[in-house]
C-alpha cells in the first residue's frame, strides 16, 4: 500500500513542485522587496535587509492604516451593492424571457470593454455634477459599474446552470416563487455568486484610476499609494503596499469558503 | 444513462427553453401541464417582471458608464469639428500592427488559462489523493490577489535576463549565465496574463464542477472509464457556460490592462491599451484614443457576441 | 442588515463632503517620493508656520500620465461648472502647464508671492512654446542624463556620435525606453534631433513652428532606427534604471531626479554615474501652480511662496534630493555649505549643464517628431 502510494507521489510530487515554483517564484521576489534595503546586479539576493521602508509605508502622516481601513469598508458596501443589483438581474438574464437579452449582457460588459482612459474626464465630470465627487458613495458607485461586469455574468451563468426542474417541483409542492428561489435556487447558485463576491471584492480593492478621479482628495484608498510606487519603480513600497492588501483579500476569500463549505454541507444533508 | 446525460446538459443551457419543448423530451418527470399552461398566461408579466429584474443593474452601467462614454466617444468621429472617420484611418494606419498583436496575445493567453484552470478544475474535481488536492487547492489561487501593477512589477524583475528565476536556474547549476534570456517582450505579458488570471478561471470553474451531479460521474468511473475521459466527456460539456463565462470576462480584463504591457513590454508592437494612454499623454489626441478603445471594444463584443449567438441556439434547439 | 449598511454608507458619503476652511489640498504629479516630500517636509513646515492649517497631499502618478490626470480632474471640474475646485496647488510637469494655463484653469500667482522675483529663468516664462510667466514657479529642474556604471563601461560616451559607436562596438548594452514609455526615452530622441535633425536645434526649442520642418528629420530618423537595432528598447523610465540596476544594459538616458531616487533606495550600485552628451539632451521643471477657482488662495499662494523661498529649496531640494533648484542658483547656494553645494555636480559640472542642458522642443514640434518617430522608427 505504502509502495503504491510513493510511486504515485513522484509525477504528482513534481507536478505540484513545479506548479508551487510557478506560483511562489514571483511571490517570492516579491516578499523579498519588501525587506530590501539594497539590491541590485550582480547580486543574486538582497545586499541588505532591513524595514526602513515599512516605516515609510506607515509613517503617521502616510495615513496607510486609515487608507486601508476605507479600501476594506469600499470594498465590503462595493460587493454587497453588486450582489445585491447583480442576483436579481442574473436571475431575469437566465430564466426569464427576456428581450435584447445579449444586448443587455453586452450592455453589462462595457465598462470593463472599453479601456477607461479616455472616459474618465467624462465619468469625474458627471460625478462632480451629482455632487459625488469625493464621496465614498461615489467611489463604491463607480465600483460598483466595473464590479456588475464579474458579478451579472457569473450570475447568470450559476442560475442557468441549476436544473429548472428542482425549482419547478418546489414551485409545484406549493411553495411561492420567491419561497422558491430562497430556499431552492439561491443556495445551488450561492458556489457561483460568492465566487463572483471575491472578484467583486478583489476588483474594487485594486482599483485606483476611478477612485483618483472620484474620491480623491477627501476619499483616500491604498491603492492609491499603490499606483504610485509601482508605475515609479519604487519596488520596496509597492511591495509592501500589496502585502497590505493581501491581508483583507485572503480574510474575505477565507470567510466566503467557510459560507460556502457550510452551505454546500448543508445542502448534502438534504 | 447517455439519455439522462444529454437532457441533463441541455437543462443547463436551456434558460430560454419554453417549459412545453422540454417536457416533451423529460415526459414524466415533472408535471408538465401546469407549468405549460402557466407559462402561456405569464409571457407578459414574465417579460415585465425581468426587465424590472435586470433595470436597476443596467441604469447603474448606463448613467455611470455609458453616458459619459457616449460623450466622449462621439470625439472619435470628429476631426477638426467636422464628423469624419479620420481618426479611425489614423488609427489603422499606426496601429494596426499592435491591434493584431493584442488580439493574438489575448488569445493564446485565453487557451492557455482555459487549459490550465480546466487541468486545475479537473484534478480538484476529480483528484483521487485528497492530500494533493488539498496542496493544489492551497496552491493555485495566490496570483489572484496581486494587482495588475505588482503583477508587472514582480514578474518584471523575476523574468528579466538577470532577474531572480534565471539566477536560481544558475545557482541551481540547471542553466549557465550565457544561456540566460530574457522573457520581457510578448512572451512576458502572456506569462503575466495566464498566472494573473489562470486562477480566475480555475476558481470559477471549479466551483461549477463541484456543483455537478457526481452520480454520473461515480456511475462513469464504475464502468471503467479513466479520469481524463470523465473530464473531457462528462464533466467539461456541464460546466461549459461556466468556462465560456470565465474566460470572456479574463479576455475582457486582459483587453484594458494598462501597467502589464507598460511595464514588461518594451518592444514595438505593443497593445492597444499602452498606445491609449500614449496619444492621451503624449499628444492629448483623445479622438484616436477613443478609436482606438472603440476598436477594442468591438474585439471584445466580437467575441462576446460569438459566445451569446452560441447560447441563444442552444437554448432554442 | 443591508439597509443598515446603505444608511451608513449613505451617511458615510454625506461625512466626507465638506472641506474645512484651513485644509489645503495639494496634488501632484511624480514618484512617491514627492508626495513624501509634500506629506513629511513641506505639510508640517508650513503647518508649523501657519497654525490651524492642515496639509493633505494626493500623488496621481509618475510621468506624463500623473500630471495629465491632472489636467483631466480640472477639466471635469471646469466642465462640470464646479465653483470652488478640490485643490488648491498643484505640482505638474512642464508640458502640461500650457493647455492648464490655455484653458484658464490657473491664477497667476507668481507676482504676489514674495519669491516670485528669485526666478529668472526663461523656463519659468515660457513651456513649450506657451507663455506662461506669472502662473508657474518651479519646484525644481530636472535634466535627462545617461547614466553608466563606470565598473563596466570605464569611458562613456560623451557625444551623440560616441553613443552610436558604442552601441555599434557594444550591441545591446546601450537601452532607452523608446517613447511610449515615458519622458526619459523621449528626451533622448529630441536630443537626437538636435543633434542629426538637419535643422536649427534652437528654432525647434523657441519656434516658429514650420511644419516643412520635418522633412529635414527623415535622415535622422533613418538612423535612429539603423541605432535602435544595435540597442535595447527597456520598459519606460523605471524599465531603464531596472534594466541598468540587473546590469542587462550599461548605458542609458534617466532622469536625474529618478536617478538619485533609486540610488537612495538601494536600487541602483552606488557607484552609477552620470554624463550628459553632447549636443545636449532636454530637460523640464516641475511646476507648482495654483487652480483660479481653488478655495483657499491666499493659503495656496503662501504654500508656493514657503516651498520656492531659498532655504526650503536649499534643504528639500538640494540637500534631501540632490535635485537642481527651481528659483535661481545663487539664491539656493548662499543657504549650502559648499560640499552639498558641489555634490550636486558630482558628475555634470555646472558649465556642461548649461551648454548641454536643453529645454524640449516647443509643443507643435514635440508633437511632430513623436508622430514621425512612430511612422519612420517605431513601426
Amino acid at each position: 500500500m505504502s509502495a503504491y502510494l510513493d510511486w504515485k507521489w513522484i509525477p504528482r510530487g513534481i507536478a505540484l513542485g513545479i506548479l508551487a515554483f510557478i506560483i511562489f517564484g514571483p511571490l517570492v521576489n516579491l516578499l523579498l522587496w519588501t525587506v530590501t534595503e539594497r539590491w541590485y546586479f550582480p547580486h543574486v539576493l538582497p545586499l541588505k535587509y532591513g524595514f526602513s521602508f515599512w516605516a515609510n509605508v506607515f509613517s503617521p502622516r502616510g495615513n496607510a492604516m486609515s487608507s486601508l481601513g476605507t479600501s476594506i469598508f469600499i470594498a465590503i458596501l462595493t460587493v454587497v451593492l453588486s450582489l445585491g443589483l447583480a442576483i436579481p438581474a442574473g436571475y431575469a438574464l437566465a430564466r426569464l424571457r427576456l428581450p435584447f437579452r445579449g444586448l443587455i449582457l453586452l450592455a453589462l460588459l462595457i465598462p470593463q470593454a472599453f479601456p477607461n482612459l479616455p472616459v474618465y474626464v467624462n465619468i469625474a465630470r458627471i460625478f462632480y455634477e451629482y455632487n459625488l465627487n469625493g464621496t465614498i458613495l461615489g467611489v463604491v458607485l463607480v465600483h460598483v459599474t466595473h464590479g456588475l461586469v464579474y458579478a451579472v455574468w457569473i450570475a447568470t451563468a450559476a442560475f442557468s446552470a441549476i436544473d429548472r426542474e428542482l425549482e419547478e417541483a418546489a414551485r409545484s409542492m406549493g411553495a411561492s416563487a420567491l419561497r422558491g428561489f430562497w430556499d431552492v435556487t439561491l443556495p445551488i447558485a450561492a458556489p457561483g455568486l460568492l465566487a463572483s463576491a471575491i472578484f467583486v471584492f478583489l476588483e474594487s480593492l485594486d482599483e485606483f484610476t476611478g477612485t483618483y478621479f472620484v474620491g480623491a482628495p477627501d476619499v483616500s484608498t491604498l491603492p492609491l499609494l499603490l499606483y504610485t510606487a509601482g508605475s515609479g519603480g519604487n519596488y520596496q513600497i509597492a511591495s509592501i503596499t500589496a502585502l497590505i492588501l493581501l491581508i483583507p483579500s485572503i480574510a474575505f476569500m477565507f470567510v466566503v469558503e467557510r459560507f460556502l463549505r457550510s452551505d454546500v454541507l448543508s445542502k448534502v444533508g438534504h | 444513462m447517455s439519455a439522462k446525460l444529454e437532457t441533463k446538459v441541455s437543462d443547463a443551457w436551456g434558460s430560454e427553453t419554453p417549459p412545453q419543448a422540454r417536457s416533451a423530451d423529460t415526459s414524466g418527470m415533472v408535471q408538465a401541464t401546469g407549468s405549460a399552461a402557466e407559462s402561456g398566461g405569464w409571457a407578459m408579466p414574465v417579460q415585465a417582471i425581468g426587465l424590472l429584474l435586470v433595470a436597476p443593474a443596467l441604469a447603474v452601467v448606463v448613467f455611470l458608464f455609458i453616458v459619459p462614454l457616449i460623450s466622449s466617444v462621439t470625439g472619435a468621429f470628429d476631426v477638426g469639428g467636422a464628423l469624419s472617420l479620420g481618426n479611425f484611418a489614423k488609427a489603422f494606419e499606426l496601429y494596426s500592427g499592435d491591434m493584431l498583436f493584442t488580439l493574438a496575445i489575448v488569445l493564446l493567453s485565453s487557451a492557455l488559462i482555459a487549459l490550465f484552470s480546466i487541468m486545475i478544475g479537473g484534478y480538484l474535481t476529480l483528484g483521487s489523493n485528497p492530500r494533493a488536492v488539498a496542496i493544489l487547492r492551497w496552491i493555485y489561487r495566490w496570483p489572484l490577489f496581486i494587482p495588475f501593477i505588482v503583477v508587472g512589477q514582480i514578474l518584471r524583475t523575476f523574468l528579466a535576463k538577470n532577474g531572480l528565476m534565471n539566477n536560481i536556474f544558475i545557482e541551481l547549476g540547471l542553466m549557465t549565465p550565457l544561456s540566460a534570456m530574457s522573457f520581457l517582450d510578448w512572451r512576458g505579458i502572456v506569462i503575466a496574463f495566464v498566472w494573473k488570471q489562470t486562477p480566475f478561471v480555475a476558481l470559477l470553474l471549479s466551483g461549477a464542477m463541484a456543483s455537478i451531479d457526481r452520480s454520473t460521474i461515480e456511475a462513469a468511473r464504475n464502468l471503467g472509464a479513466n479520469r481524463l475521459r470523465i473530464l473531457v466527456e462528462i464533466v467539461l460539456p456541464q460546466v461549459r457556460t461556466t468556462l465560456l463565462v470565465g474566460l470572456i470576462l479574463s479576455f475582457v480584463t486582459m483587453m484594458s490592462v494598462l501597467s502589464v504591457p507598460l511595464m514588461i513590454n518594451a518592444q514595438s508592437p505593443t497593445m492597444i491599451t499602452a498606445n491609449m494612454a500614449f496619444r492621451i499623454n503624449a499628444y492629448r489626441d483623445y479622438g484616436v484614443a477613443n478609436a482606438l478603445g472603440l476598436i477594442s471594444l468591438l474585439m471584445t463584443s466580437a467575441v462576446a457576441w460569438i459566445y451569446l449567438r452560441q447560447t441563444m441556439r442552444e437554448h432554442s434547439r | 442588515m443591508k439597509t443598515q449598511l446603505i444608511a451608513s454608507m449613505l451617511a458615510a458619503g454625506m461625512l466626507c463632503t465638506p472641506l474645512s476652511a484651513a485644509e489645503l489640498t495639494v496634488l501632484t504629479a511624480g514618484d512617491k517620493n514627492m508626495v513624501d516630500y509634500v506629506n513629511e517636509y513641506l505639510g508640517p513646515l508650513f503647518e508649523k508656520e501657519n497654525p490651524g492649517t492642515k496639509v493633505r497631499v494626493v500623488g496621481t502618478g509618475p510621468g506624463d500620465a500623473g500630471s495629465q490626470k491632472i489636467l483631466e480632474r480640472f477639466e471635469a471640474q471646469g466642465k462640470a461648472g464646479v465653483e470652488k475646485w478640490d485643490a488648491d496647488v498643484a505640482v505638474v510637469h512642464e508640458k502640461f502647464v500650457g493647455p492648464m494655463v490655455e484653458q484658464k484653469f490657473l491664477e497667476a500667482y507668481r507676482s504676489r508671492i514674495p519669491t516670485g522675483s528669485l526666478v529668472t529663468r526663461a523656463n519659468a516664462k515660457i513651456a513649450l512654446g506657451t507663455n506662461v510667466d506669472g502662473y508657474v514657479m518651479p519646484m525644481f529642474n530636472s535634466q535627462t542624463a545617461l547614466a553608466y556604471n563606470p565598473a563596466l563601461v570605464p569611458n562613456p560616451p560623451k557625444t551623440y556620435d560616441e553613443i552610436v559607436e558604442f552601441a555599434k562596438k557594444n550591441p545591446k548594452q546601450f537601452g532607452y525606453n523608446g517613447i511610449k514609455g515615458g519622458a526619459s526615452g523621449v528626451s533622448f530622441v529630441m536630443g537626437w534631433i538636435y543633434a542629426y535633425g538637419g535643422g536649427d536645434a534652437q528654432k525647434l526649442m523657441n519656434g516658429p513652428f514650420d511644419p516643412n520642418e520635418a522633412k529635414n528629420w527623415d535622415k535622422a530618423f533613418a538612423s535612429l532606427k539603423e541605432f535602435t537595432r544595435n540597442a535595447t528598447l527597456t520598459p519606460g523610465n523605471a524599465g531603464t534604471l531596472d534594466m541598468l540596476s540587473r546590469g542587462e544594459i550599461a548605458v542609458g538616458p534617466v532622469w536625474v531626479d529618478m536617478f538619485y531616487s533609486w540610488k537612495a533606495n538601494g536600487q541602483l550600485p552606488p557607484e552609477m554615474k552620470l554624463v550628459l552628451p553632447a549636443p545636449g539632451m532636454p530637460g523640464q521643471p516641475m511646476h507648482y501652480v495654483v487652480p483660479a477657482k481653488s478655495a483657499n488662495k491666499e493659503l495656496a499662494e503662501k504654500f508656493v511662496a514657503l516651498a520656492t523661498s531659498p532655504k526650503v529649496q536649499a534643504e528639500g531640494i538640494v540637500k534631501r534630493f540632490n535635485w537642481y533648484p527651481g528659483i535661481d542658483a545663487q539664491h539656493v547656494q548662499a543657504n549650502l555649505d559648499k560640499e552639498t553645494w558641489a555634490k550636486l555636480f558630482t558628475d555634470i559640472s555646472p558649465e556642461e549643464l548649461a551648454k548641454y542642458g536643453k529645454p524640449f522642443p516647443i509643443s507643435p514640434y514635440n508633437s511632430a517628431i513623436l508622430e514621425a518617430y512612430e511612422r519612420q522608427v517605431g513601426n
